[in-house]
């Protein structure tokens, strides 16, 4: 046997992951098509130059007076400053998760488990993702700050200048941070308190809730074209320092952390890029270890009936402490939006209604594991909408108390008889549809690779992936409806509560439709699917039942073998919502 | 069966686990273990699904990070610079670059070991391993069989005193078996420990120990056959 000791002091081991590298990029370069390298770089420039015209003309108008420029100065750097914690923040949680480098799984088997000094195998990617953020932060920050010279005034290239260099070092910062958090092996709970703490002190201090937060003077460097502080010359330094300091103790990185990402973040980027929001969430999970608690908070007795129900309450029982404090979170971010809105702030209602869109994907959790696992749920003699919407009423016993948080929070801002009348109005509304536009989002799940709208032009197509992107969140952002009715109402004189109390009732009424949807949904489609076959069109795709059969994490699931109960005679008639069908099951299913 | 446990004799061992545990989240994956493996020894590792043997192996490989205890390989803390000189760790899901031939995988992953890269050791390795035909192609195309002999391949060339492996056998064809078995017989008589986690009772004649675990905890630590490792494991 050879010395092994010997290959520890080999210097030359860093030489060759460097030859390592270059071989493996050379080989890349070779499979690489001019025209494909072309044809990206016309697309960056189209979409991207398409993209500052457009915000262009939207910021376009006359210069600010100065109680306009002095009113930016005033609030500019708050608002700012909340960019420089939410950096932060991310970087930390980032860091505290093995990230922010997600390298290959070759090279954590291979060159982290070598014996290469660590820091050095880590720092050329860890470099080169700081480089193009910077870069692309310059590029940004130039864009903005070419943008905000058009309203402020003063010297384009200081404006510009400086935008550039707050963006990047803002950047640098975060990632400085998230170098430093993987590092030295922060603990994800530090992390995400630190960073928490950060931001909610950018936030207050944005809405002058509370003076004086330290992200607010550093953001100042943004407006030096305006009133130079030096003060704010300390963000390029505290970037500059993190970065180094990060970067010098890369290599502590926990392998296990970056073993893990390496193999969700590649699946994360691939399903946000198909928008499976999904499969986003599901691998989010994963990726932040958010596993179900194997003793449940409280224990649940099952008495043989409704197991669909018992099945979901089981499952909710077992969530973790993190999803819990996510889910009391967004639901006071929703109730202070509905207060702000209540207020008079009515954009904010986008806010609260994509709060309720994220708790209502928690929500529906049980339903949406049904989705995950068509091939389970097809081994269930039962039809789909059967069981679908049997899962419906926990989801709003789930969303009604977080109605009740966010009602609760809405109060507390300012406590008053009115205002607990009122939130109490809204809570059925808001938490049915943060339900339902969880529970459409989940349902229509990703785009299906055999879909006949691919055949369509695609200024056709990009209208349809943009309705399917804003639907859910739409539907959901209805459950405010009650709170905007109410307070334009107050502003017209006539009564917040009847106005409130109708929108509510319709919103109520539009959520059972989208139940109804729910318990139909497999008719429909083969209805659908039938009539395309009438018109000449091919049926495109899956069956009914397993027409978005991609078992998550486990690949599409066999055709034949889940999907042949579905199609074709009777057994189709009884898997697609057909009655007899269900009410013999049921009687077995559910025996004591 | 009895249970009994066998203290190392000799040399000072290779391995030490020191009340060495992995839990995820509250589930524990492995109970406090200690454990010494002597310089040379050949020890099998068996158990049921779920038992521990993949999460002990990463543990000293480095790939995970022990919720207490730890594990030490000739002295040095196991995913130190030192321990990984003198670890080879082989695991049962072979990972490899896309765009790097096996010959480039040999040559530039042996390097990085203090090897003189695709040298006629390694050449010897990848003809014993049925791979000469294949070596300037690409492992993306390969299948199971072939990319697990490219990472066995890659394994064994390099430079090492305690060589972790985790379900060799599978999907190696018959050749492909007993080449391995072989070679790693050569590497345990040059004076290698062998570490080997495997479910294949007939692996276990030719390793001088044999480990159980069960949920974590080591329930047997001695010598044993292949009818003891089934009674122990079923």
């Amino acid at each position: 046997m050879r010395d092994v000791t010997t290959t520890v002091a080999a210097g030359d081991s860093i030489a060759a992951l460097a030859d390592l590298r270059s071989a493996r990029r050379r080989n890349r370069l070779a499979k690489l098509h001019w025209i494909d390298a072309l044809y990206q770089v016309y697309l960056t420039a189209l979409f991207g130059g398409g993209a500052v015209i457009i915000v262009s003309g939207l910021v376009s108008g006359d210069e600010l007076s100065s109680s306009g420029i002095d009113q930016v100065l005033r609030e500019g750097p708050a608002w700012l400053g909340v960019l420089v914690a939410l950096a932060v923040a991310m970087g930390l949680r980032s860091g505290a998760r093995g990230g922010p480098i997600a390298l290959e799984a070759p090279d954590v088997r291979h060159v982290l488990l070598s014996p290469v000094p660590r820091q050095a195998a880590l720092r050329g990617p860890a470099v080169r993702q700081l480089r193009f953020a910077v870069f692309v932060g310059v590029v940004v920050g130039a864009i903005a700050g070419q943008l905000a010279v058009r309203r402020l005034g003063g010297n384009f290239l200081a404006w510009v200048a400086c935008g550039s260099l707050f963006l990047a070092a803002t950047v640098a910062l975060g990632l400085g941070c998230a170098f430093l958090a993987s590092g030295r092996r922060l603990r994800p709970w530090l992390a995400t308190l630190v960073g928490g703490v950060l931001l909610v002190w950018a936030i207050a201090d944005a809405v002058d809730a509370v003076p004086g937060s330290p992200t607010a003077y550093l953001a100042e460097l943004a407006f030096w074209p305006l009133d130079v502080d030096p003060v704010a010359g300390l963000l390029v330094v505290l970037a500059v320092a993190a970065v180094v300091v990060g970067v010098a103790g890369i290599g502590g990185v926990s392998l296990e952390a970056a073993e893990r990402r390496t193999r969700l973040v590649g699946q994360l980027k691939f399903a946000a890029t198909l928008q499976d929001l999904r499969t986003v969430i599901v691998l989010r999970r994963q990726l932040n270890q958010e596993l179900p608690r194997p003793r449940p908070w409280v224990r649940e007795r099952h008495h043989g009936r409704f197991p669909v129900w018992h099945r979901g309450v089981r499952g909710v029982l077992r969530w973790p402490a993190p999803r819990i404090g996510r889910l009391v979170v967004v639901a006071a971010v929703a109730g202070l939006a509905l207060r702000g809105v209540w207020e008079g702030s009515i954009p904010l209602a986008v806010v609260a209604g994509l709060a309720l869109f994220v708790a209502g994907l928690d929500a529906i959790e049980p339903l949406a594991q049904e989705t995950d696992h068509p091939g389970r749920r097809e081994a269930l003699p039962l039809p789909e909408g059967y069981v679908l919407v049997r899962h419906l009423p926990l989801a709003a016993v789930v969303m009604v108390k977080v109605g009740i948080i966010a009602a609760a929070a809405a109060v507390l801002v300012d406590p008053s008889v009115a205002a607990a009348e009122l939130a109490a109005l809204c809570i059925l509304p808001a938490a049915f549809a943060g339900a339902a536009g969880a529970v459409i989002s989940v349902l229509m799940g990703a785009p299906e690779p055999s879909d006949n709208w691919q055949m369509l032009p695609p200024e056709v197509q990009g209208s349809r992936t943009a309705f399917r992107t804003v639907w859910p969140p739409l539907v959901a952002t209805l459950g405010t409806l009650p709170v905007v009715f109410a307070r334009v109402a107050a502003e017209n004189d006539s009564s917040p509560w009847e106005a409130a109390t109708t929108a509510g009732f319709l919103v109520v009424v539009f959520t059972v439709v989208v139940a109804g949807w729910v318990h139909q949904r497999a008719v429909i489609k083969d209805w659908w699917r039938s009539q395309q076959e009438l018109a000449g069109l091919g049926g495109g795709g899956s069956s009914s039942s397993s027409g978005d059969d991609g078992e998550r994490g486990g690949g599409r699931s066999a055709g034949p073998g889940s999907g042949s109960a579905s199609r074709g005679g009777p057994a189709r008639t009884s898997r697609t919502g057909g009655k007899p069908g269900a009410r013999k099951v049921t009687t077995r299913l559910e025996r004591p | 069966m009895t249970k009994r446990k066998k203290k190392p004799q000799g040399p000072a061992p290779v391995l030490v686990a020191d009340g060495l545990a992995k839990s995820y989240g509250e589930a524990p994956a492995l109970a406090p273990l200690d454990l010494e493996v002597a310089r040379g020894e050949s020890v099998v590792l068996v158990g049921h699904n779920g038992s521990g043997k993949t999460t002990f192996l990463r543990l000293v490989a480095g790939l995970l990070d022990a919720t207490d205890g730890d594990v030490e390989v000739d002295g040095h803390l196991a995913g130190s610079l030192e321990a990984r000189a003198l670890t080879s760790f082989l695991p049962d899901d072979p990972v490899l670059y896309d765009d790097l031939s096996v010959r480039e995988h040999l040559d530039y992953l042996g390097r990085l070991h203090g090897t003189a890269g695709y040298d006629d050791e390694a050449a010897a390795v990848v003809e014993r391993l049925g791979l000469t035909d294949r070596v300037d192609d690409l492992p993306a195309r390969f299948s199971r069989g072939l990319r697990q002999k490219t990472a066995l391949a890659i394994g064994l060339t390099r430079p090492f005193e305690l060589l972790l492996i985790d379900e060799p056998f599978v999907g190696l064809d018959l050749s492909g078996r007993t080449a391995l078995i072989e070679l790693m017989a050569e590497r345990h008589a040059a004076g290698a420990a062998l570490l080997v986690a495997t479910h294949d009772p007939a692996y276990v004649e030719q390793a001088e120990r044999c480990i159980a675990l069960r949920q974590g905890e080591v329930i047997f630590d001695g010598a044993a056959g292949a009818a003891d490792v089934l009674a122990l494991v079923s």
